[in-house]
């Protein structure tokens, strides 16, 4: 499968603290991959770099082909590469409906937008309902399909989604990753970072285990699902502590 | 005569509000109590007579003074706001009081200390409506300051431009995140708030006919009471409030006495802060800390 998103040696840093080492991973066109890894692993990290929102120390990212380590926020998602941060980042003070529009600023075809905004409202009638209050009338989970709507409205071809089932209920979480497998079907690449580990492999075509900013575990889900390591890397350390020899 | 102190308090009210406006603005959005913001009214009426002095027509006199007054917020954003966005978020507000401080004594040296006389720009024509008398001066000043006020309101509630503003307003990092032109349009909030003040002291110059070194303090002190009284953040807050330290002035000059104007007035801001702290239209705090 041809490759969507190639990220070749990527490293972050804040001050002293590095966040990625080298970081290699491919997303291919049309996939799911899941990106794993306890607190502090480097997933929000990665993320981020690929997003625009962080500078990298160094690497490359490449998306459709072209070089785009050196582009900013705005280009990033007219090219279709849109992020939906951890802890959703609604705008509480706008209401939902701008919160789309916000979300829709870069694009130049209003009525494409509207058409768009009818589309997300006829998939969360909950959001269509309320559509002129305020966003902080939600709750955890129509927020969190609101950050989802958000994203949409920018035209994703590669959606990158930061902890979407953090606090949701279980009803939601469900909701959620058929949400996501949906969203695949209509042909967007998803980059997914989760503790939801077991959801997480279930929906995905490829998964990889971040620990303390590197690429430790990488392969098919299901074969990583059984693997003892995962759990291990996962519940494991503390970012800062040692890694244990294997 | 009561109608007609009331005309004259709405006059006031208006310079009032442009100021007021302009600070809320800079807190609203920016989280940053921007005190060159009495420097530039001052700018917006010295300039202007400068100029005028040289021979320039008035409107381009006007002009020019707020496009210095725009570059000097540009100053303050670049030296004062966006050095110091990491540090106290006491330094911002101690620095940009030093520009205060050195755009009063740049003009104190170069015209001196008096009150200058301002030429009589809007023809001395008055309009009578029953008994009352409303000024060409006066009319100006109420009209520039309802159209801007409601421009701006506009833009900021309905327009692409205004929502990008109040994402960066809630979140600035959300604001980046969402591809939002931050690092674009907070000068351009920088400059937006200057040509309200500027505005704001051409309007006074046009009314009282005089300039000075040191005619954005008081103003300015109104102004920060203004915003605060209506309520930090809130464009109609800043207009509710202008109006009614304006009428408050006028009503307490006329009725009580010109010593305990600043009395009446302060009494007002601190009555209103008493029995309702986030001021008139004001919400509680829930926004996250910039
Ligand atoms: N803005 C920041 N400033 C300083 N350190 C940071 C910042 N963001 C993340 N870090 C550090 O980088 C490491 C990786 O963090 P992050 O990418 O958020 O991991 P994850 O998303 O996997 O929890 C952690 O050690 C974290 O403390
Ligand atoms: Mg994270």
């Amino acid at each position: 499968m041809r490759t969507l998103l190639d990220i070749a040696g990527l490293s972050v840093a804040y001050g002293h603290v590095t966040a990625l080492h080298e970081l290699s991973l491919a997303v291919p066109e049309g996939g799911i991959v899941a990106l794993l890894g306890a607190n502090g692993a480097g997933k929000s990290s990665l993320l981020k770099a690929v997003a625009g929102v962080v500078r990298p120390r160094g690497g490359r990212v490449v998306f459709d082909g072209r070089d785009i380590t050196g582009a900013g926020v705005p280009a990033r998602l007219a090219g279709g590469l849109v992020l939906v941060p951890e802890g959703r980042r609604i705008l509480v003070s706008l209401t939902i409906e701008e919160n789309l529009l916000v979300g829709a600023h870069l694009r130049r075809d209003p009525d494409g937008v509207q058409r768009d905004i009818a589309a997300i409202y006829d998939r969360f009638p909950n959001l269509g309902r309320r559509r002129h209050m305020a966003a902080s009338c939600l709750s955890g989970g129509e927020q969190q399909m609101l950050a989802v709507g958000r994203a949409m409205i920018a035209r994703p071809r590669l959606l990158m989604l930061d902890e979407p089932s953090l606090g949701l209920s279980p009803l939601f979480i469900g909701h959620l990753f058929a949400l996501i497998r949906e969203l695949n079907r209509d042909g967007i690449t998803i980059l997914l970072v989760e503790q939801n580990t077991a959801q997480a492999l279930a929906v995905a075509h490829k998964a990889a285990v971040l620990e303390l900013g590197r690429i430790v575990m990488a392969g098919d889900p299901a074969q990583l699902a059984g693997d003892p390591r995962l759990a291990e890397a996962y519940l494991g350390r503390a970012a800062g502590e040692p890694a244990a020899l294997h | 005569m009561i109608a007609q102190q009331l005309v004259n308090g709405l006059m006031l009210g208006a310079i009032y509000v442009l100021v007021a406006v302009s600070f809320t603005l800079s807190i609203g959005i920016l989280n940053f109590l921007n005190f060159s913001i009495p420097g530039l009214f001052m700018v917006g009426g010295m300039v202007t007579w400068i100029l005028i002095g040289k021979g320039l027509h008035w409107g381009l006199a006007i002009l020019g003074a707020v496009a210095a007054a725009g570059l000097v917020a540009l100053a303050v954003e670049r030296l004062s706001y966006r050095r110091s966005q990491a540090r106290e978020p006491e330094v911002p507000l101690v620095s940009s009081l030093g520009f205060l401080v050195l755009l009063e004594n740049l003009a104190l040296v170069g015209a001196g200390s008096d009150q200058q006389a301002f030429p009589a720009l809007v023809p001395d024509f008055n309009l009578r409506i029953g008994g009352l008398v409303v000024g060409g001066a006066q009319l100006v000043s109420l009209a520039v300051a309802l159209t801007l006020v409601v421009a701006i309101s506009v833009v900021l509630s309905r327009t692409s431009l205004g929502r990008q503003v109040r994402s960066i307003a809630e979140s600035r990092e959300t604001a980046v995140i969402l591809g939002i032109d931050v690092g674009r349009l907070v000068p351009g909030i920088f400059i937006l708030s200057a040509v309200f003040t500027a505005l704001g002291g051409v309007l006074f110059a046009l009314n009282y006919l005089q300039v000075s070194p040191f005619m954005g303090e008081g103003v300015g002190f109104k102004g920060v009471a203004a915003m605060i009284l209506g309520g930090m953040g809130s464009i109609w807050g800043a207009v509710a409030g202008g109006l009614l330290i304006g009428l408050t002035e006028v009503l307490s000059i006329t009725y009580l006495g010109a010593d305990v104007v600043n009395v009446t007035v302060y009494g007002l801001l601190l009555a209103v802060m008493v029995l309702r702290p986030q001021g008139l239209f004001g919400r509680p705090p829930a926004r996250e800390k910039l």
